[in-house]
């Protein structure tokens, strides 16, 4: 006997009812979302409502997508999120602004440095202090390599995703050498929390400029043999083109920004419209097409990480010196750090300066680490360019030394509102391209 | 593109009745709940404002009790400037910016966190504010009367309150330390704490 076949009559033969089965034992074998209810509407006969996610491979995480089909035919595309849901903004309400950067980097885990750098432009406005040009500096070159190695993430499992898993193996060794840049001047590869309000935690290493001109050099290279490898890959190709196509007006109307906008023909970029950390100084362009499909944003994206190079190719070239943190006692984090010869990162003649010499700046650095700094009443709305778009931090102070609200609007999560209007009408198989295409980060989605 | 200040003056002489706030080179204009939805359709289609894309809803609760409002430019020393409200607000705040100008400037509406309700700028923005209001009703449980499809968005569906509502506790276990002594959790602290 099938264990499908109830083993209670279906009738109650008292009320002629239908009887409830004495074991219920559905629940144990299926798992219902409790919104699964209310999710399918019934748009006709023939359709098929089905789960994609959120565990599927191609979902870049935890997205789960419902899914309305007329044959393959896409009709509804419902995206259901919140199942990496971790509470940072709430959390940071309980800390101080400096332990906030700790949070927010672990938002957008592949574009780390833009958040702490948006979170951070924040604060230093309400602040009204202004990072030192060397500090400006390194916090552009930081996050233009981020960018390149956020895209390079996005290559590589776009890549696996639609069949090309080299691309894959490729996209993660580039990197990891950017990687190896931030661990080297952070301590950590992800989640640096290394851009601080009012400057950067440490200075950057006496080889900092010499190793981002070793990237300069390594990546233009590999980035010819990624475009040699795809560009004309007949499947690559077939699967990108005319796949996900959405227009500039449609992506505007759903809020959508970043590489997807510019894929279709407006050269927004926050780093003209709204320059920061002194970007306006620097020549780039803003790479558009006007395919506005899949194929378009995969090109937008290659030319941008060329543009970020160059970008970093003039900041190094005029690298400033000077301090990394604002002259001001009461906001500079206190920590002065040099690796010593017993491989401990504190300095001697600060350690000296606060434990022997001066009983008021042992008293601030205590003050400052333990109780941080207050920041002036006030809200401002400060928002950077990031790999996925207008990355913006609504932050409300109400004069204390903790965040009263910070609110974050995110890329990935305002552009997966168009993974319904690019995906109608397509197979199922062409909704993992245009996923792909929105890389969608969750961490950041789902916050 | 449009200064701030040009961006204030345009406005006051548009809606002479609407209190915009000028603050850290960011304009922010109040609007009553009833008149928002005029105002967003207005600077949709304005030329000189040209707000095509709305970037950002958020909220922020101000529950009744006493509060730090003033701004005050010293980070030294403690805030001084401290004021009582009796019925505590939810504070909508809509970003909005100009793609081809390149400004921004920001809406705020207010509604009593009791029974919150802000007409729903999906009549406006129809695809762009579904994930944001969305976001909102489920943090703050304001209620966006005309949204299409307004559930819970990042917390599971049959969650229980809303979590950024300064009311809801942050949750926690106490820390235990030695000779049974424990710290309680953030949830028992006072949140308007200002730590001396």
């Amino acid at each position: 006997m099938s264990i499908h076949e109830p083993t209670t009559p279906t009738t109650d033969p008292a009320t002629d009812a239908p009887a409830v089965p004495a074991e219920d034992w559905s629940d144990d074998l299926f798992v219902e979302g409790a919104d699964w209810e209310s999710l399918p509407d019934a748009i006709g006969e023939d359709t098929l409502t089905i789960n994609m996610g959120p565990q599927h491979p191609s979902t870049h995480g935890v997205l789960r997508l419902v899914l309305d089909l007329q044959g393959e035919e896409v009709l509804r595309l419902t995206p259901v999120i919140g199942y990496l849901h971790t509470g940072i903004e709430k959390n940071a309400e309980f800390r101080t602004w400096t332990q906030g950067t700790t949070f927010f980097t672990r938002m957008d885990y592949l574009a780390p440095l833009h958040n702490e750098l948006a979170y951070c432009l924040g604060i230093e406005r309400l602040l009204d202090v202004e990072a030192p040009e060397r500090a400006q500096a390194v916090r552009l070159i930081l996050t233009e390599f981020n960018r390149i190695a956020s895209h390079l993430v996005w290559l590589a499992t776009g890549g696996m995703e639609l069949g090309a898993v080299s691309m894959m193996i490729y996209g993660f060794r580039e990197r990891e050498h950017i990687l190896d840049l931030f661990e080297s001047q952070s301590g950590l590869r992800m989640n640096h929390a290394y851009i601080r309000p009012g400057g950067l935690a440490a200075d950057v290493t006496d080889d900092f400029v010499e190793r981002c001109e070793a990237l300069l050099r390594y990546l233009p290279g590999r980035m010819r043999e990624y475009e040699q490898l795809l560009m004309k890959n007949p499947i690559w190709n077939d699967r990108l083109r005319g796949v996900g196509i959405i227009d500039r007006d449609t992506a505007l109307a759903h809020g959508v920004t970043g590489p997807v906008l510019r894929a279709a023909g407006e050269p927004f970029d926050l780093r003209k419209s709204a320059p920061y950390c002194n970007v306006e100084q620097y020549d780039f362009d803003v790479p558009t097409d006007v395919g506005a499909d899949s194929w378009a944003r995969f090109t937008v994206r290659l030319e941008e990480m060329r543009q970020s190079m160059r970008i970093i190719r003039q900041v190094l070239d005029d690298f400033p010196t000077g301090p990394v943190m604002v002259d001001d006692k009461q906001i500079a984090w206190p920590s002065q750090q040099a690796l010593g010869a017993d491989g401990i990162g504190n300095d001697p003649a600060y350690i000296q300066h606060i434990m022997g010499e001066s009983m008021e700046a042992l008293i601030n650095h205590f003050k400052l680490v333990t109780q941080g700094f207050t920041v002036p009443a006030g809200q401002v709305y400060s928002a950077v360019e990031s790999p996925r778009g207008e990355l913006g931090y609504r932050i409300t102070s109400t004069g204390t030394n903790k965040p009263y609200r910070v609110h974050v609007r995110e890329p990935s999560f305002v552009n997966l509102q168009a993974a319904d209007v690019m995906s109608r009408g397509l197979t199922v198989s062409d909704v993992i391209v245009v996923v792909a295409s929105l890389d969608p980060v969750m961490g950041g989605v789902d916050r | 593109m449009a200064t701030t200040e040009q961006l204030t003056a345009y406005l006051a002489g548009a809606f002479d009745e609407l209190v915009t706030d000028v603050a850290f080179g960011e304009l922010t204009v109040h609007v009553p709940a009833e008149r928002l939805l005029e105002v967003l359709a207005w600077a949709k289609d304005d030329d000189l404002v040209d707000a095509e894309l709305l970037s950002d809803v958020s909220g922020v609760h101000w529950p009744a009790g006493e509060h730090v409002v003033e701004r005050q430019t010293s980070t030294t020393g403690w805030p001084d400037y401290r004021t009582s409200r009796e019925q505590g607000v939810i504070e909508v705040l809509y970003v909005l910016r100009s793609i081809r100008a390149g400004h921004h400037l920001s809406l705020a509406v207010q509604t009593p966190d009791d029974d919150p309700r802000v007409p729903s700028s999906t009549a406006v923005y129809p695809q762009a504010a579904m994930f944001h209001e969305r976001e909102v009703h489920d943090m703050f449980g304001v209620d966006f009367t005309g949204h299409p499809d307004q559930r819970r968005i990042l917390m599971p569906d049959d969650w229980v309150g809303h979590p950024h509502r300064k009311d809801y506790p942050l949750g926690g276990v106490d820390i235990p330390y030695k000779n049974d002594k424990t710290i309680p959790p953030p949830n028992e602290r006072d949140l308007r704490e200002v730590v001396r």
